[in-house]
């Protein structure tokens, strides 16, 4: 354990000291920026605007930040070889890339938490203001950054290349907010086979669409149990792919 | 040790798949399917923007392009001469099957097909009001536009107003629905009733994009009232 908070201290240090981190956290504020002044062409629906716009924006970023830090995360310290200091020290490699991811989830959710904060500043000053709500929109959000960036991570480690790994990590994002499209599709299909195919692909697939809290809370919101089961999904989900990375961690011969 | 990892995951993974059922049982979003959404010129930013789990987005940019074409500024849709708003109703139900819950591009659409002088054309403005009752049944102001229709068709124009004005109110009112309304009073010579509506959309904060044509308007009908307009440069 206490690897693990030494590791994750470590990282959320490097990742906010590094220019990636800070640049994408600013360009996250233009695009907040942004998103308030398209919002002012919505007329009659100016606060819906902000608010989905804005939310968007947060959630783009935050997605680019945590495919991008995470990919580079072990890889970068494989090509530069720093990866052999740190293991020549009593570290087990399971709380190495734990305290590695964590920490940087952990910078991710800094930086949406600051965007959040100027965001919600400006929603308030048009006079919207709902914190519970909002809290909800973001912890999906969170919950989603956190499957991502597990996901990237294993990725990275079983392709050993950033490009390819980066490709992949796109394509499970838009995947997964295909979930209903493709049960859609399993149904209307004729072969029972290939129904029980889509039907697997689709479950084993990250359900991303199902954390959209902040594109349904305009028809009915869900209550808070819908709530503990989307934080039970993305726990669940994001260990099950860093038990994966561990296991292939493990076995990298450096 | 490798083997207690993957039972490890293998455990893991089922209770992820437990609880994304348990999700889909407790809710299940409104969203219509992509293979609704028309093809049209911005087929590929609509599929775009769905794909990247951004449905009430892509319908926010939507309604804002309907805004657009409907102040005459889009050069991908223009309308045949006799034709005023020809793509009107098409953009709104873009915006609706994007995001059930936009209901005012449904409204809004529908005030202008059904009451807008030199449109008048309310059997579509039912239809677009009947796919937005059956894709959002809980908004009340479609049924309320549809009896308002089916008064108009029956020649009626007196329950007409009183139902539609009814709904003065609703903040799910449109801006330019209420302008409307003020306009059919003042084209029925009830100056007026037109004069007092005029003065709530220029006090109401909602309405802000309507203020300018509201001063005009009312300094118009005090006019024709006979009593100074001082009041509307204000």
């Amino acid at each position: 354990m206490q690897t693990i908070s030494a590791v994750f201290a470590y990282t959320l240090k490097e990742h906010v000291r590094h220019k990636a981190w800070l640049s994408s956290a600013l360009f996250g504020l233009v695009l907040l920026g942004g998103s308030l002044i398209v919002s002012a062409l919505g007329q009659d629906e100016r606060a819906r605007l902000m608010l989905d716009l804005g939310l968007a924006a947060i959630e783009v970023i935050a997605l680019v930040g945590i495919v991008f830090l995470t990919v580079n995360l072990i890889l970068q310290e494989v090509e530069s070889r720093a990866i052999f200091l740190i293991l020549t020290h009593p570290v087990r490699r399971a709380d190495y890339l734990l305290g590695r991811f964590l920490g940087t989830v952990a910078a991710v959710a800094l930086g949406m938490a600051g965007m959040a904060l100027m965001h919600a500043a400006f929603l308030s000053l048009y006079g919207w203001w709902e914190p519970g709500r909002y809290a909800a929109a973001l912890g999906c959000m969170l919950g989603k950054t956190a499957v991502m960036g597990a996901l990237s991570l294993l990725l990275s480690i079983a392709l050993t290349s950033e490009a390819a790994a980066m490709a992949f990590a796109v394509f499970l994002w838009t995947l997964g907010h295909f979930s209903s499209e493709m049960r859609f599709l399993a149904d209307r299909s004729g072969s029972a086979f290939l129904k029980t195919a889509i039907v697997a692909f689709s479950h084993a697939a990250p359900d991303f669409a199902r954390f959209n809290y902040r594109d349904f809370w305009h028809q009915t919101a869900p209550g808070g149990d819908w709530l503990a089961w989307t934080a039970v999904y993305a726990l669940a989900y994001t260990a099950a792919c860093l038990t994966l990375a561990v296991q292939l961690f493990e076995q990298k011969e450096f | 040790m490798a083997l207690r990892r993957l039972a490890l995951m293998a455990a893991l993974l089922a209770a992820a798949l437990h609880a994304g059922s348990r999700m889909r049982r407790l809710h299940e979003p409104r969203f219509p399917r992509l293979a609704e959404l028309k093809v049209g010129p911005f087929a590929f930013q609509d599929a775009a923007l769905a794909a990247a789990g951004l449905r009430a987005p892509a319908a926010d940019l939507a309604w804002i392009e309907l805004l657009q074409y409907s102040a005459g500024g889009m050069p991908e849709l223009v309308d045949r001469p006799g034709h005023p708003y020809e793509h009107l109703a098409t953009l709104s139900l873009r915006v609706t099957r994007l995001d059930p819950s936009m209901h005012r591009a449904v409204l809004f659409a529908a005030g202008i097909l059904a009451w807008f002088r030199g449109v008048e054309r309310p059997d579509e403005a039912a239809e677009l009001l009947e796919e937005g009752m059956r894709r959002f049944p809980e908004q009340p102001l479609y049924a309320l536009y549809l009896a308002a229709i089916a008064y108009q068709r029956r020649g009626e124009a007196d329950r007409m107003i009183v139902l539609l004005e009814s709904s003065f109110d609703r903040p799910e009112t449109p801006s330019t629905m209420r302008t409307i309304l003020a306009n059919l009073r003042q084209s029925r010579g009830e100056y007026r009733e037109a004069l007092a509506l005029w003065e709530r959309i220029r006090s109401d904060e909602r309405d802000r994009s309507e203020h300018a044509r509201a001063r005009i308007k009312i300094a118009e009908l005090r006019t024709l009232l006979g009593s100074p307009p001082h009041d509307a440069q204000r």
